[in-house]
């Protein structure tokens, strides 16, 4: 009994000395939303600094007698001389799958009008991207509904594929088109125990409001925003909250890697992030190296890049796949940020504006676009259908620039011309309408099997769209046979000749 | 107006120079700013109002505000700043602020430290507490 006593009596000593200890510092200069502090002596890098009126800070810059610390949220009550005091927490965003569905400023806070937030778990917005030892490679596929891309750019769990192009090219559409596709995946798989899904996070960075308006309209219309987070700094917001919104769209995603999901996260773009996070470092005073950007853009990239991965059973099960968005100026890929992240990133799709003012939509340039890591994460299907045929319209491309001057070509050079210009039909597809991988590999194997070469060119578009909608209606049991071997074996290449030769006949 | 940054130099150089033992000495400070003022290098009152910045926040480094709701008996700031000498060190220049506001109990800050054992600050706690 005595010793219950006794430690009730010292924890009771214990309270009374709860004088609560804080750090405190002065404003001594504020303006462009960052404030310089003296004081602070304990101050850490990165800490939450309390400003007076539940304003946040962010102490970035730790100097001999000054912190500078950039505001996150309204800066104009901020004067010179307001006493702020360091939290000892870090900038952390609500986590979870209470995010889905809802679209969220860069603290997580919901700018949708559809009340609070339900969440119980908060990351960290900066955190080290996990290491080597609980990688895993890439080797399932994200497939974008886009036959161009999973055909012959694919992507894979995990991965970093950048996609980069001028303005007005369609890159925010290949990525809006990859969300619409997951969540049609998701649906068609809702029951599946062996179907893991795909969540996606839409990261708007200094993006005009109503773009960001018009890509939420889009994804509720296909009823994909039950499966997607929208993390929004739009073009109006603080540079801070712009610079911080990739980051905490990262962390948002890393909660589903944790455990054991996989999500899909879109940057929109990473042009605008460097630009406001130039601001940020040049008013923090900061030293600027080329086109004025601070030394270390790269690593700000880089630390954010870096974690999208694949982790192992042991460490979440899960992965975070990126889709950064870079804007070119005048298509020129060689200017600073579209070379650090293109180096940083496992491959990009390059979007060109003359293909896009030729009609080819998406217009996605095959010579300049790769995956360093993505045929490992085809299903086997796909590779046997368009295994050859990124080299067949490298060798169309060359040729057809021959073409132009000689008429008299032999019977080989025209066969890999018209073979061309029949996949350059097909690739071409509208925003918006994801195919499946099934319908994919289905299209790819008649033109392989040379049931298009007798189709006028200008017909091949009217006639996938009759093939599809065939198979669609009427070929739903093969189409489910290919999806569920994920390979094309001798039964499924004879239902598929006898399905072509019923459409064939049909076909005017 | 922004300090050059040999001004800057030659400021902190001075104000490092007034140290002994690792405390400032003011006699050696004074004599650091007295020839300042004397010779007249190029902006030396940008030098002049630099080692005072310096100074102010060095000596606010050792400096001890205590608010408290009621005046304070002599034994019980003896009894302050003896608890605060044993963990700050000797050279502590105290300061006694009379805050009814406070209600009770006392605020005391050395430096950037703030020890808050007011009932305003309690009171203040459990609102945030409670609101969040």
């Amino acid at each position: 009994m005595s010793t219950i006593l006794q430690e009730l009596e010292s924890q009771i000593s214990g309270l009374s000395t709860s004088a609560m200890k804080s750090n405190v510092g002065v404003v001594r200069e504020a303006g462009d939303g960052v404030a310089k502090i003296e004081g602070l002596s304990d101050v850490m890098l990165n800490e939450l600094i309390e400003f007076p009126g539940g304003l946040y800070g962010l102490a970035l810059n730790l100097e001999e007698t000054e912190v500078g610390c950039v505001l996150l949220g309204d800066f104009t009550e901020v004067k010179e001389g307001t006493e702020v005091k360091t939290t000892g927490r870090l900038l952390s965003v609500p986590v979870g799958k209470g995010l889905l569905g809802r679209v969220v400023n860069t603290l997580g806070e919901p700018i949708d009008g559809k009340g609070p937030i339900v969440s119980d778990t908060t990351y960290p917005v900066e955190k080290i991207a996990p290491g080597i030892i609980k990688r895993k490679s890439v080797s399932q596929p994200v497939q974008t509904g886009i036959m161009a891309i999973d055909a012959m750019i694919p992507i894979g769990r995990g991965q970093r594929e950048l996609i980069i192009g001028d303005r007005a090219t369609g890159k925010t559409t290949v990525a809006i088109d990859t969300i619409l596709n997951q969540a049609q995946i998701n649906k068609a798989n809702v029951g599946n125990p062996d179907f893991r899904p795909i969540y996606s996070i839409y990261v708007g960075i200094g993006q005009k409001n109503s773009n960001i308006a018009r890509s939420i309209a889009i994804l509720e219309k296909a009823g994909a925003m039950e499966y997607t987070i929208i993390v929004s700094a739009s073009a109006s917001e603080s540079a801070t909250n712009q610079y911080l919104a990739p980051f905490a769209g990262a962390a948002m995603s890393e909660w589903f890697m944790d455990n054991g999901m996989d999500a899909l996260i879109v940057y929109d773009d990473l042009s605008k992030h460097a630009v406001a996070y130039r601001q940020v470092s040049l008013v923090l005073k900061r030293p600027s190296g080329r086109e004025a950007y601070p030394g270390d853009v790269f690593y700000l990239h880089s630390r954010l890049l870096e974690r999208s991965a694949r982790v192992d059973e042991k460490n979440g099960n899960g992965s975070v796949t990126a889709l950064p968005i870079i804007e070119t100026q005048a298509g020129d890929v060689s200017a600073y940020i579209p070379t650090n992240v293109i180096s940083i990133t496992d491959g990009q799709i390059y979007l060109e504006t003359d293909l896009f003012y030729q009609g080819i939509r998406p217009a996605i340039s095959v010579g300049l676009s790769v995956s360093r890591v993505g045929s490992a994460a085809q299903i086997k299907a796909t590779k046997q259908v368009a295994g050859k045929i990124k080299g067949d319209l490298a060798q169309y491309r060359e040729l057809a620039a021959f073409a132009q001057f000689g008429s008299d070509l032999d019977a080989k050079t025209k066969a890999t011309l018209d073979r061309g210009q029949r996949i350059v039909e097909l690739f071409k597809q509208t925003q918006y309408m994801p195919l499946t991988i099934e319908l994919q590999v289905a299209v790819l194997w008649t033109m392989q099997n040379g049931y298009l070469d007798d189709i006028a060119v200008d017909k091949i578009k009217d006639f996938q769209n009759k093939l599809m909608e065939f198979f669609k209606t009427r070929k739903t049991d093969l189409l489910a046979k290919i999806i569920n071997k994920k390979a094309i074996d001798d039964e499924i290449t004879a239902e598929l000749k006898s399905a072509l030769s019923d459409f064939k006949s049909t076909y005017k | 107006m922004k300090l050059s940054k040999d001004s800057r130099k030659t400021a902190k150089q001075l104000f490092q120079a007034s140290f002994v033992d690792g405390r400032l000495d003011s006699q050696r400070l004074l004599q650091a700013t007295s020839l300042v003022i004397e010779r007249k290098p190029r902006n030396y009152v940008g030098i002049l109002k630099e080692i005072q910045r310096q100074v102010r926040l060095e000596t606010a480094k050792s400096h001890v505000v205590i608010d408290s709701a009621i005046n304070l008996s002599s034994e019980e700031m003896d009894r302050v700043m003896n608890d605060l000498r044993s963990k700050y060190g000797n050279d502590l220049s105290p300061e006694l602020h009379i805050k009814p506001e406070l209600l009770g109990g006392l605020r005391i800050q050395v430096g950037s430290d703030v020890y808050d054992g007011s009932v305003r600050g309690r009171l203040a706690n459990l609102e945030k507490t409670l609101a969040a």
